[in-house]
């Protein structure tokens, strides 16, 4: 946290040296809120069936779960079971996310009993074949974007902050990623991703948000559509569980092999 | 042997029992049909097997029990017919250290083409030459995660010998296997230990392990004037590193094999390099590119040294396409041996593997020489219930 904080003081002080309008913080601040607001989650589970969509309707599916473990100095964990299609059934994927940096990732191939690190420079790859790419789905760490205040917005009816998110990695499949927050719940309803040429690549819209713990908000719909190629897929989550025991152990490489 | 084997059997009819009721139960059925062009006369040119895999699990509390069983029918090859519970344990928490009891399956390394430092599991050689296929260890073993790295012993008192394919099948030497000689005098009932530790230092994945009694691979020798062939079970003494870096496209792989065997020492190691160029061709497709090395002083080895290079190219598709092609060669260019494999899924419930082996030598009496009639052309269909 103390690094966090470190971070942001040191971006505003920056700012202010550099005489750039404060608006530019702004972005900073919103990005940082919703966050903030969500701090404390400490570890989730749930269950998530994943609806692949081609441009001719034909559609597949695959169900899995998730585990998650909030870090403090460090980013977060997950932990990635998959239930369905029989051929990947018992593979999990875990993530331990960077702050900065690469995250580290490992694989779990169950007809092996191997587990094998792969390289996560793949951000930008499909995930799971699905039109989320690996960096869509790794947890959001502060660090990993500058922001820049856009405008206010009227989006479902629903007052928002537009907010440019722009990756710090240049490995990031994406220019810009322009995101939609409610302004009094300070969740996110809606993001555009641009791909490298700048134009629009996906829009992911999140459904049905629910409060657990009298705290924190979770969507139980993400809706990724890629204007690219015609394709969407659906996540539809389930079963969202705060504070199930979890600890590190559970998200360590050799304990990986255990995940049933 | 046979006590043990009971009480396995009786924990996998146990837990079959008590997992059904709660779902944690799967079975998977694998069709697969070969076909060998190369075939000499009096072999088989073909062949169909079924195979049915269970697998189920209970939790008693903190405790877990697993089991594996396959089961795999052949029509023209007994050396491929087989019932093993690749894994059948018990497992738990005590203290801080995870003992487990029964057959267990373990994977150690880092290489692809290749594993040389993983010794825990003895091969089904006979259904699947390249090794990914292996018999459960009767064992007890402990591990025990710590912030620096994760500790493994394991005891395995039982030893299971290699599989091998009927003399008119593939591959084979063509010859009969007699029974089997070990070095140690307590053969087959020999304990062997092995010892882990593993650990991530940043972008690097390493290991060292420790490894005391039989050797899995046997030493094959032609005997009885030329009429079989007799597996030769020496006793190893080894230890094993591994190492892996993992950048941001580039996989470093290490493996290798310091020790004696047969009272004879060896040094064996491959080294590994993988590129991978994502988003080919403005696709979502992925191209791996390999180069391996591998140096084995022991006989068991085809050759002193192969070099292995290789192409994984995946589409990252709904049906999860995948290509491997791999061509290995013997530093003298004298043995070779070409391989691909493909997979699809086909549905939710099925999917498809296809794959060719090809072998060649100039030597006859060369390893690959022996197989030169064991080119394989193979369809798989695994349906998952």
């Amino acid at each position: 946290m103390r690094i966090f904080f470190a971070i942001l003081t040191a971006g505003l002080a920056s700012s202010f040296v550099m005489g750039t309008p404060v608006l530019a913080n702004k972005g900073l601040e919103i990005a940082t809120e919703v966050i903030q607001r969500d701090e404390g989650w400490g570890d989730t589970s749930s269950k998530m069936t994943m609806i692949l969509k081609d441009k001719y309707g034909q559609s597949t599916q695959r169900s899995l779960r998730n585990k998650s473990l909030e870090g403090s100095m460090e980013g977060d964990k997950s932990l990635v079971i998959f239930d369905t299609p029989g051929d990947v059934r018992g593979t999990a994927f875990l993530s331990h996310t960077k702050k900065t940096g690469s995250d580290d990732q490992w694989l779990y191939l169950p007809a092996l009993k191997r587990v094998k690190r792969i390289a996560s420079s793949n951000k930008a790859g499909p995930f799971m074949g699905s039109e989320f790419s690996f960096e869509d789905i790794a947890s959001q760490e502060i660090e990993k974007y500058t922001y820049k205040y856009l405008s206010d917005e009227k989006y479902n009816g629903v007052d928002c902050f537009v907010v440019e998110y722009d990756p710090v990695d240049r490995k990031s499949g994406y220019s810009i990623q322009k995101t939609w927050i409610d302004q009094s719940k300070y969740i996110v309803l809606k993001t555009e991703y641009y791909d490298r040429k700048k134009s629009l690549l996906k829009t992911l819209t999140f459904d049905g948000y629910k409060k657990y713990d009298g705290k924190f908000w979770r969507a139980d719909t993400f809706l990724m559509i890629n204007h690219q190629t015609g394709k969407e897929t659906e996540l539809r989550y389930e079963n969202w569980v705060f504070g199930t025991g979890l600890s590190e152990k559970d998200f360590n490489k050799s304990t990986l092999k255990k995940v049933k | 042997m046979k006590i043990i084997f009971g009480v396995l059997v009786f924990i996998g009819v146990m837990l079959a029992q008590l997992v059904v009721a709660d779902g944690n139960f799967n079975t998977k059925l694998i069709a697969e049909f070969r076909s060998y062009p190369n075939s000499n006369p009096g072999t088989i040119d073909s062949g169909q097997s079924l195979e049915l895999n269970i697998d189920a699990y209970k939790d008693f509390g903190t405790a877990r029990g697993v089991i594996e069983l396959v089961a795999r029918i052949d029509d023209q090859d007994s050396g491929r017919r087989i019932l093993d519970a690749r894994q059948a344990y018990i497992g738990g928490e005590i203290g801080g250290f995870e003992i487990y009891v029964g057959n267990r399956q373990e994977f150690w390394g880092k290489a692809e083409s290749t594993n040389i430092v993983d010794v825990v599991n003895q091969r089904d050689g006979a259904a699947d030459q390249g090794g990914a296929g292996k018999l459960g260890a009767p064992s007890l073993s402990v591990e025990r995660y710590t912030e620096y790295g994760d500790l493994q012993v394991w005891y395995m008192p039982n030893f299971q010998e290699l599989t091998f394919n009927d003399s008119n099948a593939h591959p084979s030497g063509g010859l009969p296997i007699k029974p089997a000689r070990y070095q140690r005098s307590e053969g087959k009932n020999a304990d062997d230990l092995a010892f882990r530790f593993s650990s991530v230092v940043d972008d690097w994945d390493l290991a060292g392990s420790l490894f005391y009694g039989t050797v899995r691979n046997p030493i094959l020798s032609v005997v009885d004037i030329g009429t079989a062939l007799e597996p030769y079970y020496p006793k190893q003494k080894s230890l094993g590193l591994e190492a892996q870096y993992t950048g941001d496209a580039t996989l470093l792989k290490w493996e290798s094999l310091h020790g004696s065997q047969d009272n004879k020492n060896f040094f064996a190691a491959v080294a590994g390099l993988e590129y991978t160029l994502y988003g080919l061709l403005d696709q979502v497709w992925d191209l791996g590119l390999l180069v391996e090395a591998q140096h084995d002083e022991r006989p068991q080895a085809a050759a002193k040294r192969i070099y292995v290079a290789g192409l994984r190219l995946t589409l990252n598709d709904a049906k999860d396409t995948s290509l491997l092609f791999l061509t290995s060669q013997d530093e003298d260019w004298d043995q070779s041996l070409i391989s691909f494999e493909a997979s699809r899924r086909l549905n939710s419930w099925s999917s498809i593997d296809v794959g060719a082996k090809f072998f060649d030598a100039k030597t006859p009496t060369s390893a690959f020489g022996s197989l030169d009639d064991d080119d394989t052309i193979s369809i798989k269909l695994n349906m998952f219930f």
